[in-house]
């Protein structure tokens, strides 16, 4: 589906379309409980968890008129936001670390264009440029979730060390990203 | 970089604050915060857009997986209080809409059977041949959409399941012509027809599809003879 396709479903669903709403889901379920099962790491939180996201989306939908991104873009950090919330809410923070192990992760899909092949390409040579270990914690943290407290345990340094060169890895990022 | 402080100091602001916003990185209470921010101060929630356009390659790392068949009638559940379908499909004059409708039953219909059952991606110019099956008051809602390349029509369940001791019976009925059987919905998912060169002819815009229920195996005398569950005319896009 072509982002203005799923452009004009959210659009239809915000004026309470079912059938729209119906197509949105077939059509990017699979994406957003990918998500999920990433983030959670379990199929029954994922489960619940989508069901949680569908409905936000079904009562948010009127403000991604206003939203200046793509579609897809602003489906999955409602997913990711959704599901981070629960990871934070969950406890103890142990269950996180034992899931923290490093997924692997799959080629570039072939179908994204050629606009957002050069932006994928972009911040993974900027990542690049961080020290490995602070490019894996980035990385760590946007797809599986990684709290602080879970980065800090992994790479066993105190809090606010962590806090500290995260931090300044954001900043190298953000000038190589927009430099 | 001069903008980089010391390795000592935390750097601060509300850049970075939007940054680990995004990132996910924020305790609970934090990120609450961060979050009504986000809805009362538009300039922070633009810090926050543009980190989030930043990382947005990274969701290219999510790998897609089918959710559970009942999910979407549980969600429906939760909103409408009902699995009853929608009294009306005001999109049916949509061009984008159908096209979404196709691309929605091919995603479900490679989850359905693998990628390797897939054919080689049909090209755009291809006709594709669309139908949404719906009926007032029936909780069954599909959708099938038509290959004229390999003959199959694939037909995906999007809401209501395959009773235990019934049989989906899937109709073609091609103008005032009696009712064809083209079989027995399997899967809960996607079941796909492979229709005889004579049958697949008669598929074309304006061709009504049915299911009805039928004893299991299908209607025994080849003529349908339970309720229509759902219903929809045939689009070429």
């Amino acid at each position: 589906m072509t982002p203005e396709g799923i452009s004009e479903l959210i659009s239809r669903v915000s004026l309470r379309d079912r059938a729209a709403f119906d197509v949105l889901y077939a059509s990017t379920s699979a994406k957003l409980f990918g998500v999920c099962l990433r983030v959670l790491g379990n199929r029954t939180e994922a489960e619940d968890a989508l069901q949680d996201i569908y409905v936000r989306i079904w009562n948010k939908a009127d403000r991604f008129a206003v939203a200046d991104t793509s579609p897809i873009s602003w489906l999955v950090a409602i997913a990711r936001n959704h599901c981070i919330d629960t990871l934070r809410a969950r406890k103890p923070v142990a269950a996180e670390l034992d899931q923290a192990v490093d997924v692997a992760e799959p080629s570039p899909n072939p179908e994204q264009s050629a606009v957002t092949r050069g932006e994928a390409q972009r911040l993974h040579d900027c990542l690049d440029q961080l020290e490995a270990v602070r490019a894996a914690a980035v990385r760590g943290a946007y797809l599986n979730g990684d709290s602080y407290e879970a980065l800090a345990n992994r790479y066993s340094v105190p809090l606010n060390t962590m806090r500290t060169w995260l931090r300044r890895s954001l900043m190298k990022l953000k000038e190589c990203l927009e430099g | 970089m001069s903008s980089i402080p010391p390795e000592d100091t935390i750097p601060e602001g509300d850049d970075l604050i939007a940054a680990e916003y995004v990132l996910g990185v924020l305790p609970a209470e934090e990120r609450r915060v961060v979050a009504r921010r986000i809805e009362t101060d538009q300039a922070f929630a633009r810090l926050v857009a543009r980190w989030q356009q930043h990382f947005d390659p990274l969701n290219e790392q999510f790998v897609a997986e089918p959710a559970p068949g009942d999910l979407k009638n549980r969600i429906d559940h939760r909103l409408f209080g009902t699995e009853q379908p929608p009294a009306s499909i005001p999109l049916w004059n949509s061009v984008t809409f159908w096209r979404g409708l196709a691309f929605a039953a091919f995603a479900l219909a490679v989850f359905g059977f693998g990628r390797d059952l897939i054919q080689p991606p049909t090209t755009t110019s291809s006709p594709q041949l669309v139908a949404s099956m719906v009926a007032d008051g029936s909780p069954v809602r599909t959708l099938a959409v038509f290959d004229d390349q390999t003959r199959l029509l694939k037909v995906s369940l999007v809401a209501g399941d395959v009773p235990q001791d019934r049989s989906l019976e899937l109709w073609l009925i091609a103008g005032n012509e009696a009712p064809v059987s083209l079989g027995v919905i399997t899967s809960p998912q996607v079941t796909a027809f492979d229709l005889p060169q004579p049958v697949a002819d008669k598929l074309r815009d304006g061709t009504t599809l049915a299911i009805t229920v039928e004893p299991v195996g299908g209607s025994p005398s080849g003529a349908p003879t339970g309720a229509v569950v759902a219903a929809g005319t045939v689009r070429g896009i």
